[in-house]
């Protein structure tokens, strides 16, 4: 089903934490609202499944309004990021709890939960309870309790924070396989850009109650609408080095580096103060415009390998390369930037 | 730090010690005396033995022994040694003794009279009548009103006395006489025959139950509950105003709770106008009396209850209540299937202190009623209080009161056992699987 909200605005006391945000969600799509702590992704979650009262605006599910419906009455389905599942019910109990209090017959509810935790791969725990499940089964249970009356939204409030690494990896994949099952509109709530990027049909990437900019993952990485978006998106993070334009070129005035910039953007930017993003995987021996430094930290990851080359000023470049190249700790090293790819933004942040 | 292990065993030393002097003794103490007929008129120390008017009807009643219990109470007078001894030295003329010694020595009189009649046919009788009187009043024999130290003296002054006694009434006598107090279990046997004990016991479990049920887990809940979904600064000031009657002097407290019912208090003054009589509603009736008792005991019981389990609900994480919220729970439901479960321990806990406590707290009803009107609202705890410890008539009966009192420790042993029992506490106690 169709969420929308429309001006929503929501505040704590005098503390205003969102102002007229408007998002929509499509039928059947899975969203992530992503951002730091404190940008108010978990309360835009909490009012939509109705905990938290809005101050502003409206909510729609479907064309129904439902601002003013109580979270009893709205037909969501929510996963938290401690699971909450009653402790003194089994995992049968937790499940069905919602149908239950529906009041549906028992023969029903039976059939409807044994179902539910045939698709999440728990019938076999059934009778435990809680206290007896792994990480991984409780999420599971989680998932099962949320999705077991058909809501007409699934909300995922940070649920993969409390697993392990390997079990985060698996349950990414399980939610969302079940998502794409179910045929669900869903909405996650995650600080964790990998989660968001891997999960997700569409990011709107939040910052102090704003959403800055909502769109698929790749076209968010490859094209970030500022600095703050690059910056969140890409682990290694990006490298940013601050200069001018001059003559169609950026020029980083401590180390005179030279990046040759696309024609259009730099006629019309030319003289401008700006700050140029490369990513890691553009910043590699070989590239065009070449980059003196010193390797200042080596992190080996495995497949590949990630430097910090330190430029004469103290910034800090990064680079991941695939092959293990023999340089060590205090080289200089002389690499090259793919111009292409690289980021340019305002001083505002903003992207150009 | 080899020391350091019985380090702890030394700081707790003073504890223990108290423990053993103001608890452990003073419980095996009650037991102990709770098997005595210990009480003023027995004193705690030894007794004596003596013949009364009272030991001579408990050998009539209780070893059938009448006519023996007659001629004890009797006083006779007897021609004796000892006798002639004495009036010898009062002066009494040697001629009268002698022929007194020849004729009657031995010889036994039922009657004042006879015995003077014996002394008047004497031929050296005293002259006055007087001097007959004095001399007769010398062979005057009683074991009556008399106390000896052993019950060999007894023996042997009944002996002399003329009635020597058989084995089985010698131990009837020694048990009839014995005035200290004695190892025994007629207190029980007492409690079971008197009707008094079941409205007791019956009062007891009424106010006990009553209180528990309606005021300290209920009500209890009630005001946790309904001040968790409060907003905080009101939910606080509702706790604080809960918590007056616990913190307020009870003397003062049960005060202001009698002006509030005395006939020219508070109650009557403004049912007054109504066409209501003025009295005194506290002790107007049994039914009365039980109203404020159990809400004087309530309004107090219940703060405790309620900061445990507002702490409790306190304690439960809020992302279940937001779940149940979303599952569709509404406020009843949310109390049913979540709270209530949670609260299962709490409320075990309160259940079976306050039981324990209600058993054994008597001063409310002390101050309040004192057990009227008409002992209509004496509790066990308050019966054992008045029967060992204050009466108006001064007879304190410690041995029966400790044997009440053990009832009380018993039937509190048995509660406690059957409280963990009913709530599992083993399960509730056990560590948490879930971290």
């Amino acid at each position: 089903m169709r969420i929308l909200l429309d001006n929503f605005t929501k505040s704590f006391g005098k503390l205003t934490v969102i102002d007229q945000m408007n998002l929509e969600i499509h039928d059947g799509e899975m969203i992530a609202l992503l951002g730091g702590s404190g940008c108010g992704k978990s309360t835009t979650l909490f009012a939509i499944c109705g905990i938290h009262k809005v101050n502003g605006g409206r909510i729609l599910f479907g064309d129904k309004d439902v601002t003013n419906i109580t979270s009893q009455e709205r037909n969501v389905g929510v996963v938290f990021q401690s699971f909450a599942l009653y402790p003194h019910m089994t995992v049968e109990q937790n499940i069905g709890f919602p149908l239950k209090l529906r009041k549906e017959p028992v023969e029903q509810i039976k059939r409807k939960v044994h179902e539910i935790a045939e698709m999440v791969h728990i019938e076999v725990l059934l009778h435990r309870r809680p206290g007896e499940l792994s990480g991984g089964q409780q999420q599971r249970v989680a998932l099962a309790r949320a999705l077991v009356r058909r809501p007409d939204v699934l909300l995922l409030d940070e649920p993969l924070a409390n697993l392990d690494a390997t079990l985060r990896l698996e349950m990414r994949s399980e939610i969302r396989r079940i998502q794409q099952e179910t045929g669900i509109t869903a909405v996650l709530v995650t600080h964790d850009q990998v989660e968001a990027m891997s999960m997700c049909d569409r990011i709107a990437i939040m910052d102090e109650g704003k959403i800055v900019q909502i769109t698929e993952p790749r076209d968010m990485y490859v094209n970030p609408v500022s600095d703050f978006v690059a910056g969140f998106l890409g682990s290694p993070p990006i490298a940013f080095l601050e200069g001018r334009i001059e003559d169609g070129k950026f020029v980083e005035p401590s180390t005179g580096v030279h990046m040759p910039l696309s024609a259009d953007v730099a006629t019309a930017n030319n003289g401008r103060e700006v700050r140029v993003g490369i990513r890691p995987e553009y910043f590699q021996p070989g590239n065009g415009a070449m980059i003196k430094g010193r390797v200042s930290f080596i992190e080996a990851q495995g497949r590949e390998t990630l430097y910090n080359v330190m430029l004469p000023d103290g910034n800090i470049l990064r680079s991941i390369q695939g092959s293990h190249s023999p340089v060590k700790i205090g080289d200089d090293v002389e690499w090259g930037v793919d111009t292409a790819h690289i980021l340019i933004f305002g001083q505002d942040g903003l992207r150009i | 730090m080899g020391n350091s292990k019985h380090l702890g065993l030394y700081m707790l030393a003073p504890a223990f010690l108290f423990v053993i002097v103001f608890f452990l003794t003073p419980v095996l103490l009650t037991g102990v005396f709770g098997f005595t007929n210990m009480s003023t008129a027995t004193g705690i120390t030894g007794g004596s033995y003596m013949v009364s008017q009272s030991s001579m009807q408990a050998l009539k009643d209780r070893h059938d022994l009448s006519e023996i219990a007659k001629k004890l109470s009797q006083v006779i007078y007897t021609i004796d040694e000892e006798g002639l001894n004495a009036a010898a030295q009062e002066g009494v003329d040697a001629g009268t003794l002698a022929e007194l010694k020849a004729g009657f020595l031995g010889q036994s009189f039922q009657k004042r009279r006879a015995v003077e009649r014996a002394i008047k046919s004497l031929d050296n009788r005293p002259s006055s009548t007087r001097a007959i009187k004095k001399l007769s009043a010398l062979f005057e024999r009683s074991v009556l009103n008399i106390r000896y130290d052993t019950e060999v003296d007894l023996f042997a002054a009944i002996d002399k006395f003329g009635l020597p006694l058989s084995v089985a009434e010698k131990t009837a006598m020694s048990d009839v006489t014995y005035t200290g107090w004695v190892f025994t279990t007629d207190n029980f046997k007492r409690m079971i025959s008197l009707p008094d004990t079941m409205t007791t016991l019956i009062n007891t479990l009424f106010y006990v139950f009553v209180t528990l049920i309606v005021f300290n887990t209920g009500f209890a809940l009630v005001l946790a509950i309904s001040t968790h979904y409060m907003d905080a600064a009101s939910a606080g000031f509702f706790r604080s105003v809960w918590l007056l009657p616990r913190i307020t002097p009870p003397v003062l407290y049960v005060l202001m709770w009698k002006w509030l019912a005395w006939d020219t208090g508070f109650l009557s003054t403004v049912l007054g106008p109504l066409g209501f009589e003025p009295r005194n509603w506290m002790l107007d009736t049994p039914a009365n009396a039980w109203t404020f008792i159990i809400l004087i005991n309530g309004m107090v019981g219940a703060s405790m209850g309620m900061l445990i389990f507002s702490s409790a609900i306190k304690a439960i994480p809020s992302s279940l209540f937001y779940a149940s919220e979303v599952d569709g729970a509404n406020r009843m439901q949310q109390v049913r299937h979540i709270i209530l479960p949670q609260l299962r321990f709490p409320i075990l806990f309160i259940t079976s202190y306050q039981t324990l406590s209600l058993l054994t707290s008597f001063e409310y009803i002390l101050l309040a009623t004192e057990g009227g009107p008409g002992g209509a609202t004496e509790v066990w705890a308050l019966t054992t209080y008045l029967k060992a410890l204050s009466n108006y008539a001064g007879a304190l009966e410690y041995g029966y009161g400790a044997a009440l009192a053990l009832v009380l420790v018993v039937v509190g042993v048995f509660l406690s056992i059957l409280y963990l029992k009913l709530f599992d506490f083993k399960t509730l106690t056990a560590p948490p699987k879930i971290e």
